[in-house]
């Protein structure tokens, strides 16, 4: 058995149950926004990089200085693909087409990314088809929530590119708030938008590292850009970080200054209200060590309790929300839920600096001087 | 022998030409199983007094002998863990810490000398249950009468077993009863457990348990009370105001009538040497 201490910290602090509850909601609210924030960042980088994150593909080839699919045009030579084919290491190489357009069924829209791929290998597919099967000629699969969006059902016609295209399937993953993907074959895209690859998507040969393969391809060939398929996915997240990054900064740094505030104003007052008793504590012979510990322990209950409430809580609002707005993903990452755990425990320590003064100030000859 | 030696001990407050000495030149030994009352006027230097031999202030010059320590001049880290093992601390507005019961304020004195877990517990356990507060350990202070905060505030003060209990103004927020059953069990701690007991009060009741009485006035001692047992309680009692016969040649005092009247009524079952405590 561990032989335990009189938990001082924590009657203290729960010893007014109400003024504990209201610290521990004050921090708590503050997290929450700070960990919603970071949920819908995450739930973008989420959406933003779903297709590239089931793609078969070790490695993605694009027209020299484009690193992302978003917000991006990339054209390649027509010759790229046979050239990239003959590299040694490289299993297979998967053209792609793409551009942004709107899809449209009557008054409805939805912007979104068309890709034209190869229905026969699949490899630039959608990975997992929800409902249906791949597209023919004339056919187009869409993500679900942009088909819902549309009113869009199987064996209907949306129209993409100018023309009238049956879909065929859905698939899940892809749909932001502002943003869809959908796949047509390739021809059909050809057809429509000339006969340029946008991307090609490399498989590696088994036993061939990717981050190799893809220095070897950016040595043998020209005016492209070679990424493996995390490079290219890590630079598609940093898209959608630099586009958010301030919003996201100034929004954390309130949370977190709230979060400071909360316990700060907290631990001050629990010091104060307690400066006899710790006086008394030191004229029994208590060292200012222990006392310093019991605010450092008070500091870090607070934390502790508001991160665990606003994780529950965030992590049942991002599915709340998720339900609501299909579109809008929370992801509440454990790495995001440790961040803020950490930072909030800094933040819990600059709290105690004041009260921590404080009680290193105490006289503990002033435990001998008369109640008021 | 003694337990505490102060030997010339003056402090003084301010600088320069606004000095003031609240404590002048003082001696004073203090013996195991003594329990010595230390009265005087408002600003007399009694608080100063105690604070210096709790080791919570330093005197400016002199010293204060226990166990062979001078605590004038131990360092500043030694202090705590002295104060921790030496003494303990009864305190006029029992100074218990609210959000802990009964059985945690004495617990957390244990804590304070490294005695954790367990041990501790059966410690405070064991003293608060000698106390009569058996029932009463998970209260917390604000669910105790008066009587039963000091005597968790004794329990506490005995809790790492030390050598002086300093108390001050023990009984001053306490009716008649409960005062006097603090200053009887004050009492019981110096005879039975040999330690010293030394009182801040002006509680004129309190004499009556003390073997002796320190008059402290500008800082000195001015008077020293002669202090008799009563042979029936074993109280020591004040020559000056108590009830008193003679008997066998010799003058005998009691703490009450009660006990004057019992004397009476079978001297020879009480009779025992008068025992005169001198001081300085």
């Amino acid at each position: 058995m561990i032989s335990r201490r009189v938990p001082l910290a924590r009657r203290a602090l729960f010893q007014d149950r109400r003024r504990a509850g209201l610290t521990t909601a004050g921090v708590a609210a503050a997290l929450l926004l700070v960990l919603l924030l970071q949920g819908i960042f995450d739930g973008a980088m989420r959406q933003v990089t779903a297709y590239l994150r089931s793609s078969p593909a070790d490695v993605v080839v694009s027209q020299e200085g484009v690193r992302t699919m978003h917000m991006s045009v990339s054209a390649l030579a027509p010759d790229t693909v046979t050239a990239v084919e003959r590299v040694d290491g490289v299993a297979w190489a998967e053209p792609i087409r793409y551009t942004t357009t709107v899809l449209a069924r009557g008054e409805r829209q939805q912007l979104s990314y068309v890709i034209g791929y190869d229905p026969a290998t699949g490899r630039a597919g959608p990975r997992h088809l929800v409902t249906g099967r791949a597209p023919r000629a004339g056919e187009i699969v869409l993500e679900e929530i942009a088909a819902d969006r549309l009113d869009a059902h199987i064996g209907e016609q949306v129209t993409v590119l100018g023309d009238q295209f049956r879909v065929t399937g859905t698939f899940r993953g892809g749909t932001s708030i502002a943003n869809s993907m959908a796949f047509i074959t390739t021809d059909d895209f050809a057809a429509r938008r000339g006969d340029t690859v946008a991307y090609i998507l490399v498989g590696a040969r088994p036993g061939t590292d990717p981050a190799q393969l893809a220095r070897r391809l950016a040595g043998e060939l020209t005016g492209v850009t070679v990424q493996t398929r995390q490079q290219f996915a890590a630079e598609e997240a940093s898209l959608v970080q630099d586009m958010s990054a301030d919003l996201m900064r100034i929004m954390t740094l309130v949370g977190f200054l709230i979060a400071l505030a909360v316990i700060a104003l907290t631990l001050f007052a629990l010091t104060m209200a307690k400066l006899r008793e710790h006086a008394v504590v030191k004229a029994m012979g208590g060292p200012t060590g222990r006392l310093a510990r019991v605010v450092l322990a008070q500091a870090a209950w607070s934390v502790g309790l508001a991160v665990a409430i606003a994780t529950v809580l965030a992590v049942g609002l991002g599915n709340l929300v998720e339900r609501i707005s299909p579109a809008v993903a929370i992801a509440i990452e454990p790495a995001s839920v440790a961040r803020v755990a950490l930072v909030t425990l800094v933040v819990g320590a600059l709290g105690a600096i004041v009260p921590l003064r404080r009680v290193a100030g105490v006289d503990p000859a002033s435990a001998f001087r008369r109640a008021s | 022998m003694s337990t505490v030696s102060i030997h010339d001990l003056t402090k003084t407050y301010g600088h320069g030409d606004l000095t003031v000495d609240a404590v002048r030149h003082v001696d004073l030994e203090i013996n195991a199983g003594e329990v010595v009352l230390i009265m005087g006027p408002s600003g007399s230097g009694k608080t100063t007094l105690l604070l210096m031999l709790g080791a919570m202030l330093r005197p400016t010059s002199g010293s204060i002998t226990i166990d062979g320590t001078d605590l004038a001049t131990a360092p500043e880290r030694a202090l705590p863990p002295l104060r921790a093992h030496h003494f303990g601390f009864v305190f006029q507005d029992f100074n218990l810490l609210t959000a802990l019961d009964a059985r945690e304020n004495v617990e957390l004195a244990c804590n304070l000398v490294g005695v954790k877990g367990r041990a501790a517990h059966q410690r405070a356990t064991e003293l608060l249950t000698k106390l009569g507060l058996a029932d009463r350990l998970h209260f917390r202070p604000d669910q105790l009468s008066g009587g039963e905060k000091q005597r968790v505030a004794i329990a506490r003060a005995l809790a790492n077993d030390p050598p002086v209990i300093l108390a001050d103004e023990p009984t001053a927020n306490l009716d008649t009863s409960h005062g006097r059953a603090i200053g009887r069990l004050l009492r019981e701690l110096a005879i039975r457990d040999g330690r010293s007991v030394i009182i801040v009060s002006h509680d004129q009741r309190l004499k009556e348990i003390a073997d002796r009485v320190l008059w402290l006035e500008d800082g000195q001692f001015r008077q020293l009370a002669t202090m008799a047992t009563d042979p029936v309680c074993g109280m020591a009692v004040d020559t000056a105001d108590n009830p008193h016969l003679e008997y066998d040649g010799r003058t005998w005092w009691f703490c009450s009538t009660h006990c004057h009247d019992e004397f009476t009524t079978e001297p020879e079952r009480f009779i025992a040497p008068e025992v005169t405590v001198g001081g300085q």
